[in-house]
């Protein structure tokens, strides 16, 4: 009688070695597996789902910014009217004043529940694209920056320093306004001000990392640098980072809608939120209700942003 | 102390050189042209060649940016070719009214704050701690725009209880105070929300902590033990407090504008417009030179006031 040896190995065992190791490693892997005893290893973001969805008030927003996003990708389809051309008799007409026009019309005549849901889209690119932008290069920023050391480490960090001693706002203003108005500038602003304080994270994640054991073992298996940051590292600071940027969607909606307020964004007629309400300001004693939607939309979306990252922080902080 | 003080201040300096360098290279080096005032599209290749010839364009970058730091330091800050004013004339007048708004927001936002969230943290989970809650997530969420706008119309436009915008300096204190009421609300709102959200969850922290039980047990009465919990939780507080007013000035650009503030936020503003750079150039430099030294100030407060800080910092 054999005695079975259930030992699981992972998943990329031996990959750092030559073709003709890796089979046989692969074959040593098959063969100590050979009784599956249904353990698995504890999934992170798995146990975190979980409790995210327990959590009534993130699930809430959540859905929320998905009816939002559902909203502004089938536009086409729903929208009662075009959201870009008006008929100028139908000014500032009431909400549900009319059948035509269920939330009204801008100063211009535009049906403003059609505006709002294609605004929906430019929002929506703006609290993402550069939140996604910037977690990217942040990141790969804090962990060159961490793992190499010495003067990259202090060139790195220390221009992020920089870039972090200008108010994010007037950054991105400045960003922009010397770049031209026009949404992808917006957007390249934005993101350049959410770069450094998500490198920051990613170093100070990076830097508790980087002593532990199995990083050390990695290294003196011969794995190289890119690989010991991907298969090492990120995978351990991911979630600090993932949990830091969730934060910085609604910020960086917020800084886009300012952008755009001042004219920095998405050039008109495009149904900008941020600049909508900035065009209608003048008319708010005489349509209030009118002015005040692009306005209140931003709010209501950003609130919803805020609410969904803290859940998610609340759901990853439980396990510490 | 005098050691750090010494080691922040040495610090500060290549954080202001780097700053120098980005306003630099952001108004040189981006497409945006720095002789764009002066070339108009009836120019000869000519006579265009020769504008920028005489700004200096056609330089080496390090020497143009060495003429720049100079003249910036001697106090030339460019001239405004759209509005045919020196950009120093221009913001001398400016950055007074920005900072007394910004200094007034800040100071009004991180006091309410401080006193909400100690409030809500003694009082964990219970329906004031709920109230500040969604306070401080509004505070956070809402467009300073949206909100300067709600203000002004209810206040201003429905109410006329307040100017509907300007700076009424130098006509005795009761305009200058109505004046200020409603860009200070507007800043202070936000900053106030989030100074809440920090000082409680700092409060909350510090309550628990075993000393908290050591002083009751020593038979400390309750107001007693909160004084020394609110000493040891108002560290992070003072830190975002800074932030808070770099922000403050930042955002002047959005309060200014809906206020007709006459500071620096309105002049960039208007200056965006007109693709006015020198003066974006000029207004970002003080409130980003405002910026690092506020900084430096709450870096160095905290570590006199609290000796733990003064190991992590540098």
């Amino acid at each position: 009688m054999s005695e079975i040896v259930v030992r699981r190995l992972p998943a990329g065992f031996g990959s750092s070695a030559s073709a003709a190791d890796r089979k046989a490693g692969q074959r040593l892997a098959r063969k100590f597996l050979a009784v599956d005893d249904g353990a698995r290893p504890q999934a992170f973001w798995k146990e975190t789902g979980k409790r995210f969805l327990e959590n009534k008030v993130g699930v809430g927003a959540t859905l929320f910014i998905l009816l939002l996003a559902g909203a502004a990708l089938i536009a086409p389809w729903i929208a009662p009217h075009d959201p870009l051309t008006g008929v100028a008799t139908d000014r500032l007409q009431a909400p549900f004043s009319s059948g035509a026009h269920i939330l009204g019309t801008d100063e211009q005549g535009r049906d403003l529940l059609s505006r709002i849901m294609y605004g929906g889209r430019l929002t929506l690119i703006a609290a993402f694209v550069p939140t996604i932008a910037a977690t990217v290069i942040g990141t790969a920023i804090g962990i060159t920056a961490t793992m190499m050391g010495g003067w990259v480490q202090t060139v790195l960090m220390r221009g992020m320093d920089m870039l972090y001693a200008f108010p994010a706002v007037l950054l991105a203003i400045a960003v922009s306004a010397s770049l031209g108005p026009s949404l992808a500038n917006a957007l390249i602003a934005t993101s350049i001000v959410s770069v450094p304080p998500v490198a920051r994270v990613a170093e100070s994640a990076t830097r508790r990392v980087v002593t532990k054991e199995y990083v050390e073992a990695a290294k003196l298996s011969g794995a190289s640098p890119v690989k010991v940051a991907t298969s090492q590292i990120i995978p351990n600071v991911l979630n600090d980072i993932v949990v830091y940027a969730s934060g910085l969607v609604g910020v960086s909606m917020l800084i886009a809608a300012s952008l755009s307020f001042l004219g920095l964004g998405a050039l008109p007629p495009a149904p900008e939120w941020g600049f909508m309400l900035n065009s209608m300001r003048n008319s708010i004693s005489i349509a209030m209700f009118n002015v005040m939607l692009p306005g209140f939309m931003i709010f209501l979306t950003s609130v919803c942003f805020n609410l969904a990252s803290d859940a998610l922080r609340e759901a990853t902080d439980s396990r510490l | 102390m005098v050691r750090l003080t010494v080691r922040r201040l040495l610090y500060s300096i290549p954080i202001l050189i780097g700053v120098s360098v980005i306003c630099f290279l952001l108004m040189n080096v981006l497409p945006g042209n720095a002789a764009a005032g002066l070339i108009n599209d009836q120019m000869t290749e000519k006579e265009k060649y020769a504008a920028e010839q005489s700004m200096g364009l056609h330089d080496p970058l390090p020497v143009r940016y060495w003429s720049w730091l100079t003249k910036i330091l001697s106090g030339d800050m460019g001239f405004s070719q759209q509005r045919h004013r020196d950009v120093a004339e221009l913001l001398g007048q400016a950055w007074v009214n920005t900072f007394i708004l910004a200094i007034v927001s800040a100071v009004v936002g991180v006091v309410a704050g401080m006193l909400l969230g100690y409030y809500a943290g003694t009082r964990r989970g219970r329906w004031a701690d709920k109230v500040v809650s969604i306070f401080s997530l509004a505070g956070l969420s809402i467009p300073s725009f949206f909100l300067g706008i709600v203000l002004l119309s209810i206040f201003a436009g429905e109410m006329r209880l307040f100017p509907a915008g300007g700076a009424e300096f130098g006509v005795g204190i009761g305009p200058a105070i109505r004046s200020l009421v409603l860009p200070v609300a507007t800043g202070s709102l936000v900053t106030a929300g989030i100074t809440a959200r920090v000082m409680r969850a700092s409060m909350v922290d510090v309550m628990a902590a075993d000393f908290i039980e050591t002083l009751r047990a020593k038979g400390l009465s309750e107001w007693e033990v909160r004084k020394h919990a609110v000493r040891n939780a108002v560290a992070p507080v003072l830190t975002t407090s800074g932030v808070q007013l770099g922000y403050l000035l930042g955002g002047a650009v959005v309060v200014e504008t809906i206020f007709r503030w006459p500071g620096m936020g309105t002049l960039t503003y208007n200056a965006i417009a007109s693709r006015d750079l020198p003066v974006i150039q000029g207004s970002m430099l003080i409130v980003a030179f405002a910026f690092v030294l506020i900084n430096l100030i709450v870096d160095i407060v905290q570590a006199a006031i609290d000796p733990r800080v003064r190991g992590t910092l540098l």
